[in-house]
């Protein structure tokens, strides 16, 4: 792939850096020629290989890890019950 | 976002919109007012005052648009306006410099911190959640927004009142600063520094 067909190109022409290709990637943002082409590139660039495989598991676990709270059980209800009284009054 | 037109509901139809479209993220709020306060009775307090505020301003939203987005909007500002002038200092963060830094050529130089995927996976235990909870408010908040929330730039755009750009750099320092805690907990394991 060449380097005109780079699809990252910024408006004014330049060039996306590697840690900006692999966040829009990382966060779904990229379009389809967008993540073909960083396929491309991370064939060859180990350092970008290796940031996304350690950025992915980060995300993974964040999701994983820290999304686990429990609601209090009274939360609902009270909010439920403070609605009614707003109507009312 | 989608305030601009007022709606006019009967009080069975905002019933069925807070019921149906409200309630329904209240995990995620829950969630999202935890990890800014960081304090299980706060975080309920601000959920409490968000949802009432959601029902008190019910005509500035469009049935069947995006209500997590609206909600996380009011959350965030009620965090600000109410919460934090209580108990913090205003931000010490040089955001400009944040932004200026993503843009230059520097930003791949220092391409990651000395952390692998095995170490990584080693953290079973609290590490993540400290790490994330170690950072800034204002960093944690675009993490919560993006990698446990998994909200769009152009929606963390509208929720926190910043351009798209300013999302991506703040996006980009909040994670390096996390893999910096990451990296210490990863040593304190016994892992050595192996840069890539």
């Amino acid at each position: 792939m060449s380097q005109q067909s780079n699809p990252f190109l910024q408006p004014d022409g330049k060039k996306s850096s590697c840690m900006q290709m692999l966040q829009l990637i990382l966060d779904g943002e990229a379009n389809p020629e967008q993540k073909e082409y960083f396929k491309y590139h991370m064939d060859k660039c180990m350092p970008c290989f290796k940031t996304y495989e350690v950025d992915m598991t980060i995300k993974e676990m964040l999701r994983i890890k820290c999304r686990g709270d429990e609601v209090p059980n009274d939360l609902v209800e009270q909010l439920k019950d403070q609605i009614k009284q707003k109507i009312a009054s | 976002m989608e305030e601009v037109h007022r709606q006019t509901y009967g009080e069975k139809e905002k019933n069925e919109i807070f019921n149906n479209e409200f309630l329904p993220h209240i995990h995620s709020m829950y969630n999202f007012g935890y990890r800014l306060t960081l304090d299980r009775d706060d975080a309920k307090d601000l959920v409490q005052d968000t949802y009432m505020k959601a029902y008190r301003f019910i005509e500035s939203f469009q049935k069947g648009t995006n209500a997590k987005a609206w909600l996380f909007r009011i959350l965030k500002n009620s965090f600000i306006n109410d919460y934090r002038k209580k108990s913090k200092e205003p931000s010490k963060v040089d955001y400009q410099e944040v932004e200026t830094y993503y843009n230059s050529e520097d930003v791949d130089r220092q391409i990651t911190p000395d952390l692998r995927v095995e170490a990584l996976k080693d953290m079973i235990g609290d590490e993540i959640s400290n790490a994330l909870n170690s950072l800034e408010v204002d960093f944690r908040t675009v993490i919560i927004l993006c990698d446990l929330e998994g909200f769009k730039y152009d929606e963390m755009a509208k929720i926190l009142d910043i351009p798209i750009g300013t999302v991506r750099s703040r996006l980009h320092r909040a994670r390096n600063l996390l893999k910096e805690k990451l990296s210490e907990y990863a040593q304190q394991m016994g892992y050595k520094n192996t840069k890539l």
